[in-house]
This record gives C-alpha cells, structure tokens and sequence, in this order.
C-alpha cells in the first residue's frame, strides 16, 4: 500500500487534502473564507494585514488542520523562494553611478537600493505570501473532487467539471504507469547517460500515449457497464455549514479590516 | 425447465470486420448457478461478458433477459441486473474517493439518493471497505482497490454478477479473501459466472464450466465431466485441476473407491478417504 509521500509535490499536497482535519468542513464554506481572505489581503495592500493573514492562517492549518508546522513551511518553501527572487528584482536597481541609500559595487556598475524600494519590495512578498497561504488554505484541505463539486454548484458547464474529474483520476493512473516505465528502463540501464535518457524519455512519453489511449477505452467500456449514459454523477457525502464558523470567519474578515483602518 | 435469469442466443461479434471475436455463442444462465468461464486468452471470454451486460452490440444474435430479447431501451435494465467486475480494477475505478466510485452505479440508475447512500453503505460493509470510504482509489492497494471493483456492482444490487479474471494480481490472501465474498454472494442467491485461469479454483468451486477457444463455446458441463474431456483440454490448452490427477492416482493403486466421484476439494478428497460422507461444502 502506498502511503504518505514525504516528498513535496502533487502527491503529497493531495495526501494532506484527503488526510487534513478540516476535511469534514463544508467545501463551499472552505473556499469562500479562502477566496474572501485572499482579496481582502490584495485590496487592503498594508503589510500589517499581510502579516495577520500570513500568521492566521498558519495557525488555522496548524490548529484545525493537523498539519506540522514542518510540513506547511516546507511547501511554503518553493513560493517563497520565487517570492524573494522577485522581490529582490523590485527592491534594486542597476546603475552606472552610486544611487538611492545603499550601492554595491560590480566594477562595471553598481546594485543600488533605496530604503523606500525595499520597504515596498518586503511589503509587496509580504502580500504576495498572504495570497499564497490563502489559497494553501483551500488546496490542503480540500480534495479536488470537493472542488469540483464547488465549481459545479457554480454553474460552471458540466463538460468542464466531468473533465476536472476523469482528468484528476487519469492523472495518478498515468503517473504509476509512468513510474514503472521508469522503474522498467532504469532496469535496462536507460538511464545511464544523456543520450539514453534523450532516447528513454521519448520511448516512455510515447508509450504513455499508447495506454493513455487504450486506457479510455478500457474506462469508456467499464462506465457504459455501469450504466453511463452521457452524465458523471456520484454521492456527495453531507458536509454541513456550522454557524459558529461563520461567525469566525466574519470576525476574522472584520479584523483584517479593522486593521487596515488602523493602519491608515 | 426454469427461465434462464439470462440467455445469449448465437452471439456473433467482430472488433475488426475479420476476425470474429465471437464466432456463434449461446449460453443459458440460470439463477443460483456458479459458472466458471475458461480458456485461453483471446478466445472471447472478455468480449463475451461485454456483450452480455449490454456495453457490446452483438453483431448478430440476442441476449434474452427474462425471457424477453433485450433492444436499446433494454440496455440500461440488462446493466442494472448484469454487472461487470473488471478484470484491471484501475479500469473501472473512476470517482476520487471509494464512497463517490461505488455511488456511481446507482446514480447512474437515477435512484433517489437516500436510497444511493443506503445502497453504498450496503455495499462498503460487505465487502469491509467503510474504513476507506473518503480515501482515494489511487492510495489504495491491489487487493483494496478490487474489493472496491466488487463493492461497485454489489451497490447495483446486479443478480447476476460477471467477474473478468478477479484473481489476477491478488495475492494468496486476496484470494482467499475473494472466494469467501464469491461464496457468501453465492449463498446469498446471486448468480456468478467467473472467467479464470486457476483450474484448481474452478474445479472445487464451480457448479458448471464453459469452456471458450477461438471465440465459440467448446465444451458445457458439470466441470468433472468437462475436465475429463481431454480433447476439450488439448483444444482450450486447460490443464486438469490437481485434485482430479491425485484422485485419479489413488484410483488406479485401488486407495480411493472405483465408483465414487471426485471430491471438489482437499477435505471432500480426506472425507472420501477415510470412508466418511463427504463435507456438504463446494459442490
């Protein structure tokens, strides 16, 4: 059986959707308290409230949702990097003279900083990572089947969430497929160089076309067994709205914007 | 005779326009029997179960349900009372969660839903799945995944239930596992027809085989008949169950009785031996 991936990546951030504490709170209300908190954080644009948003949020994952604190900072990791990386293209400047508050010297020219870009560059990753911990918030403790069904309520075409559907199923069989045509080349020594890898690479890519396409059939076949007759309907299990969450979530909303007043 | 539950009646089929895939089947399914399936791949086992759960459209020929010929209205109905277990459960697993996947079938019925979620519920404790129920299908193991397979057709409430190979890819646990459902939905009056390659399996369990080569029916009947038939054997490139060689052996060196009739299984065969009456299990 396989169990938790400790690896980051779409297995993972799925496993701790199916597996999070929050996973019995209604979806709908899940994505509109990650949606509201998202353009509050954006509209309100102070890094006071970034930063509230940013610990709140965490916590909320910590609290409610089981996740470690390990766990949560190791996938906020990747954003974070690029968040830095473009923070720091925001905050300097390339010059041929000595310019703003700080320089640094290249020889050919320098790297300068102004107090102010930087202070704007730290507030703009600040609220960068506030909408990213907002959207975490939904995509680690909603599966994306619960989502689906979210869209679906939305009125969004039922052609497109029957896709979303079949297409987060096929995804994890062509993934396995792939793993073990990795697994079955690396047997071989297809891995051993560049040239073979080039050449592994296109064989396994093709092969996965080949199952992708006899693996429709083989679903067309067994959904048409089952009575398919043009719609993809399952149970949605019950998740009732709690009241009390509501209330948390307006007084979590009115904070923020409370603090933005304040912060005037 | 009784109605058949579900009849084919000279089943031609084709997947390319050459070759036929069924070559002119006809088989009579009575409610309650077991069935084994047998024969080498390719000889039309497979298609043969599509076209009697309504997927395939024979080229010629019917299936009768009931005694009423099936038409394209008809299909739904022939999927509600004939399910398919896949032989690749990773094929027939389509929904995000086991609860969602065994839901499938029913809402295809158009059932109210609390009779979906009664029927699901159903399902997940027969076959000891209630533990998995919000899991994804894809954390799930091989012998997990085919008791979910089973537990789809279980919620359709199928009479008669058509198993594509289910022991391939178990292990001896799953299998074991899975002749203990198949035994409990035998006692419980459904009607099982299983394709397999485990001669020894059939041979112990089956009330009836019907053996497939080159897409026609070669041989029907009580399977110590047909394993006897060693034409039918050589044609279908079936092996004798191990039983009926070892009970053969004892034969010949005077150990077993010379007029008793091979015991489905190890305890039937020691029953036999010690002059006992035979246990009442399998056959």
């Amino acid at each position: 059986m396989r169990h938790a991936h400790h690896t980051h990546g779409v297995r993972s951030i799925d496993h701790l959707a199916y597996t999070s504490g929050m996973g019995g709170w209604n979806p709908a209300f899940k994505t509109a308290l990650a949606l509201g908190t998202l353009v509050i954080c954006l509209a309100a644009d102070r890094p006071a409230v970034s930063a509230a948003v940013i610990l709140a949020l965490a916590a909320l994952q910590k609290a409610k949702g089981g996740l470690a604190l390990h766990d949560y900072l190791g996938l906020l990791r990747v954003p974070l990097a690029f968040l830095l990386l473009g923070g720091l293209a925001v905050a300097c400047d390339l010059s041929r003279v000595p310019a703003g508050d700080w320089s640094l010297s290249l020889h050919w020219f320098y790297v300068c900083a102004g107090a102010d870009s930087v202070r704007f560059a730290a507030a703009l990753v600040l609220k960068s990572l506030g909408a990213v911990s907002a959207l975490y918030l939904l995509a680690l403790t909603t599966t994306a089947c619960e989502f689906v069904g979210v869209l679906r309520r939305l009125h969004l075409p039922g052609l497109l969430t029957e896709l979303m559907y079949l297409i987060y199923r096929f995804v994890f069989v062509l993934l396995d497929t792939h793993g073990r045509m990795r697994e079955a080349a690396g047997a071989r020594l297809g891995w051993r160089d560049f040239r073979t890898s080039c050449r592994s690479f296109g064989g396994t890519a093709a092969g996965l076309l080949l199952v992708a396409l006899r693996k429709s059939r083989a679903y067309y076949d067994a959904m048409a067994a089952r009575g398919y007759d043009g719609g993809l309907a399952f149970l949605e299990e019950d998740k009732p709205l709690h009241a009390p969450q509501l209330v948390w979530m307006a007084a979590f909303w009115a904070a923020l914007i409370l603090l933005r007043i304040l912060t005037a | 005779m009784e109605q058949p539950v579900l009849q084919a009646k000279d089943l031609y089929f084709s997947y390319d326009g050459k070759v036929n895939a069924l070559d002119g089947v006809s088989l009579d399914i009575h409610a309650g029997e077991r069935i084994a399936v047998l024969g080498p791949n390719g000889a039309g086992k497979s298609t043969f179960f599509l076209c009697l759960n309504g997927v395939l459209t024979p080229a010629r020929g019917e299936i009768v349900l009931d005694g009423r010929p099936v038409d394209k209205k008809g299909r739904k109905r022939l999927c509600e009372r004939a399910g398919i277990v896949f032989q690749n459960a990773d094929d027939q697993i389509i929904a995000s969660t086991v609860a969602a996947e065994v839901s499938f079938g029913p809402m295809n019925l158009r059932l109210p839903k609390d009779e979906v979620a009664r029927r699901v519920d159903h399902a997940l404790d027969y076959m000891d799945l209630q533990a998995f129920r919000a899991r994804p299908p894809h954390e799930l193991s091989g012998g997990e995944k085919k008791r979910v397979t089973i537990a789809d057709i279980l919620a359709m409430e199928s009479e008669v239930i058509l198993f594509d190979e289910p022991a391939a890819s178990l292990d001896p646990a799953g299998e074991e596992r899975l002749e203990g459902v198949l035994g409990r939905l035998s006692a419980g009056g459904r009607t099982l027809v299983i394709s397999t390659h485990d001669m020894d399996f059939a041979f112990r369990w089956a009330t009836r085989a019907v053996v497939f080569a080159g897409g026609k029916i070669i041989a029907d009947g009580a399977p110590e008949t047909v394993f006897r038939d060693a034409e039918t054997l050589r044609r279908a490139h079936l092996k004798p169950p191990m039983l009926l060689g070892v009970f053969e052996l004892l034969r010949a060196r005077g150990l077993a009785p010379a007029d008793a009739a091979c015991p489905a299984s190890v305890e039937g065969l020691a029953a036999l031996l010690d002059g006992a009456e035979p246990p009442a299990c399998g056959r």
